[in-house]
């Protein structure tokens, strides 16, 4: 018999029609998804499938001078809340533990647990399920964990990325804030949004049937790339000198604004600006515009007697003085361009002519104009614009004002006599602290600067910025004497309150009337100090400007009453923190102030 | 027994057939068995991926808290609160060195070689109430 194997032929076609068949059918069913129908499918499965995530860049964080404190920074909060309708009866035992980790009563968090619909007015009587009540928004990771080791249905949280300002109120001038919508609002956040607010990445990939990612679909990444770090000149110990000083004047003076501005004279680089009133950054929504105001660059003030470094320095810049030429400062009209013009009188008349050390020194206003009066009303014009009156600073924060300073075709008869005086012209605080800062930096004016560094998120220095000098205004000869009579004014002039034993300290008191209802007042005035010191070497600059101060001895707020004193207190604090050190031979440690040797402890 | 040309034939497609099927199927199951290694390094990485962002966002937190605690307001009033008595220095407490200690240090060093006197005169400085104290 013939072996004709398993295969004969009756099976052997069968299998094979049926494999045929079959392998047809895939081939078939492959043919009219890939070429037929695939546009179809492929729609359904992107629509079904296709995810893209967005990875948000971290903005960058503000750093004060040192790179190490932390002005504001970035970090996530979860707003937590919770879907009535999940909540489970053997769960409540865990409210109470829950509402003291959030800090809310419990029977408000009860409330909010057991209200499970609300009426609609459109829907009548008919209730609306409530899915999501919320329960805080400023939760912590670390609380939030804890929250969700409590294990309470119908409990969670939505990440949110929020701005956080670790020192609060400090530096909130300089700062700004980041708003609820994520939008910069003032300060270093709205001027470096550029380097702060980074590029958000994006992931395409799909997800499963509970809409959770399938990694393994991943298509196209981009990473997100974090924003830069900035590093401002603020010292942050120096500013909270300048901070807690300011809360001093407040306390003492109560006035309605005042301002303090410390640079660093041979930079123009802002150690300290401090506003008041101010505002905390972490609570920017309940403070009012007022406080959000940075008055130090955006409001105007007569600056008074600060401003006769001008004619002074004018004057002997051109050779018409010597700090010895003196002047009878007690006239009460001179003739200047052939009209008789009627002179401010000063407070304290003079029993003999005044040299224009004393001028300076003894703050005299008739002496000021007849300073200017020499060299006229042009030269007096175009010194006080090289000095940056009447013209803004730069102040890269922005919100400056460029001040009232008209051209000479404007002025009126009596402006030669107001101006050098400081009156009939507006500057802010900015213009007169940089002013004062030319002196110091031997003549030049400089561009105020806030920004030292940015930073990438490695620490690496991306971009450095450097002094910026605007104009030299005066010779560094004349700046030399013009420090030295402004020294004449805290040894034996108006700001004697500000003097410190061996420190040469150099400065200028001013006091302005204020206009209210048009008319100058004789019970509203602008006081201020500004000054620089040591003189021969200057580190620090430093303005105070004190607006309708009023002491508590019921007297006129004038700037060696309400700003000077001031002015000397931080500048003590400044010696010791920037190891100024003294001129002349260090003095002997008198008995009672060796604090440091009785351990600190008092 | 030699089977005849026609049944060898189709054993041998069989045969062809099954082991393409094997090959074809061992490749399917290799293709799967690759896909899912994939999604499970996929999902180890996003699982990584999570636990690193949760690890910074925890940073981040901490970063903050630091920040608020080494701020000039909380120090003093952790000064306060833990009665330390801590104040600025103020310049009457200050004892100023004019000569460079290096090099007075050097030279004192030096002569201390050579003789047992020292050759550079003590630093004498004021405590209090004008006695002079020696170091």
């Amino acid at each position: 018999m013939t072996s004709r194997g398993f295969a004969s032929n009756y099976r052997i076609v069968l299998v094979a029609a049926a494999l045929f068949a079959s392998l047809g059918g895939v081939a078939l069913r492959l043919t009219d998804l890939h070429l037929f129908s695939r546009d179809y499918y492929v729609a359904q499965i992107e629509r079904a499938r296709f995810r893209i995530d967005v990875e948000p860049a971290r903005r960058g964080d503000i750093l004060a001078a040192n790179g190490n404190d932390i002005l504001a920074t970035s970090r996530s909060l979860i707003q937590l809340g919770v879907d009535p309708q999940m909540l489970r009866d053997e769960d409540r035992a865990q409210w109470p533990e829950l509402a003291r980790m959030l800090g809310m009563p419990l029977p408000q968090l009860t409330a909010i647990f057991e209200t499970k619909s609300r009426s609609v007015a459109a829907d009548g009587d008919s209730g609306r399920l409530i899915r999501w009540a919320k329960l805080s928004d400023t939760v912590e990771e670390s609380a939030y964990a804890d929250i969700l080791r409590l294990g309470i249905k119908g409990v969670y949280g939505n990440r949110t990325y929020q701005r956080a300002y670790p020192h609060n109120a400090l530096a909130a001038h300089i700062v700004g804030f980041v708003n609820k919508e994520g939008q910069p609002s003032g300060g270093i956040e709205a001027f470096a949004d550029f380097y702060l607010r980074g590029q958000d990445g994006w992931r395409e990939s799909e997800k499963d049937g509970l809409r959770r990612e399938l990694a393994q679909f991943r298509t196209r990444e981009v990473p997100a790339a974090d924003g830069y770090g900035v590093v401002l000149s603020i010292d942050s110990v120096i500013q909270h000198m300048v901070e807690e000083e300011l809360a001093a004047i407040a306390r003492n003076f109560k006035p309605a604004k005042a301002t303090i501005i410390v640079s660093d004279p041979a930079t123009g680089f802002i150690l300290a600006l401090g506003n008041y009133p101010t505002f905390d950054l972490n609570e920017f929504g309940s403070a009012p515009i007022a406080a959000q105001r940075n008055i130090a660059a955006a409001d105007l003030y007569e600056p008074g007697s600060t401003f006769k470094i001008v004619p002074a320095a004018l004057a002997l810049n051109e050779g018409l003085v010597t700090p010895a030429t003196r002047f009878n400062c007690n006239l009460d009209t001179i003739l200047f361009n052939g009209r008789e013009r009627r002179l401010m009188r000063d407070d304290h008349p003079a029993s003999a002519p005044m040299s224009v050390a004393e001028i300076i020194s003894k703050s005299s206003n008739n002496g000021a104009a007849q300073l200017a009066m020499l060299a006229g009303e042009r030269k007096l014009h175009d010194y006080a614009r090289a000095f940056g009156f009447g013209e803004k600073t730069g102040f890269p924060l922005g919100y400056e004002g460029s001040g009232l300073f008209n051209p000479v075709a404007k002025w009126s008869g009596s402006d030669i006599t107001r101006i050098p005086a400081g009156y009939t012209i507006a500057a802010t605080p900015l213009q007169i602290h940089y002013a004062m800062a030319t002196i110091a930096n031997d003549g030049v004016l400089m561009r105020p600067q806030i920004i030292r560094e940015v930073r990438d998120n490695t620490g690496e220095t991306v971009y450095e910025f450097g002094k910026s000098v605007r104009r030299a205004v005066v010779s560094p000869e004349t700046a030399r004497t013009m420090a030295r009579l402004l020294e004449g004014v805290v040894t034996d002039g108006t700001g004697r309150v500000t003097r410190i034993p061996n420190f040469e300290v150099a400065g200028k008191t001013g006091t302005a009337q204020k206009i209210i209802d048009g008319r100058y007042s004789n019970r509203n005035h602008v006081g201020s100090f500004v000054g620089f010191f040591p003189a021969s070497r200057p580190r620090a600059v430093i303005t105070v400007i004190v607006d309708d101060g009023r002491p508590a001895t019921g007297g006129v707020g004038y700037g060696g009453v309400v700003a000077a004193p001031s002015f000397k207190r931080i500048a003590e604090q400044l010696i010791q923190y920037l190891d100024i050190k003294p001129a002349g031979p260090a003095a002997a440690p008198a008995r009672g102030n060796l604090l440091a040797m009785e351990g600190g402890r008092r | 027994m030699k089977p005849s040309g026609k049944n060898a034939f189709v054993n041998q497609l069989f045969v062809y057939m099954l082991v393409g099927f094997c090959l074809t199927g061992s490749a399917g199951l290799g293709t799967v068995w690759l896909r899912h290694q994939i999604s499970i390094t996929a999902n180890h990485t996003r699982r990584l991926e999570l636990r690193l962002a949760e690890a910074e966002r925890r940073l981040a937190e901490v970063v903050t808290n630091v920040a608020a605690e080494q701020s000039p307001d909380a120090l003093e009033r952790r000064n306060r609160e833990m009665q330390l008595g801590l104040v600025m220095p103020r310049e009457p407490q200050v004892v100023r060195v004019a000569e460079s200690p290096e090099r007075r240090l050097a030279a004192k060093r030096n002569a201390d070689i050579f003789t047992d006197e020292p050759a550079v005169a003590p630093v004498r400085f004021v405590l209090t109430g004008g006695a002079r104290q020696r170091q």
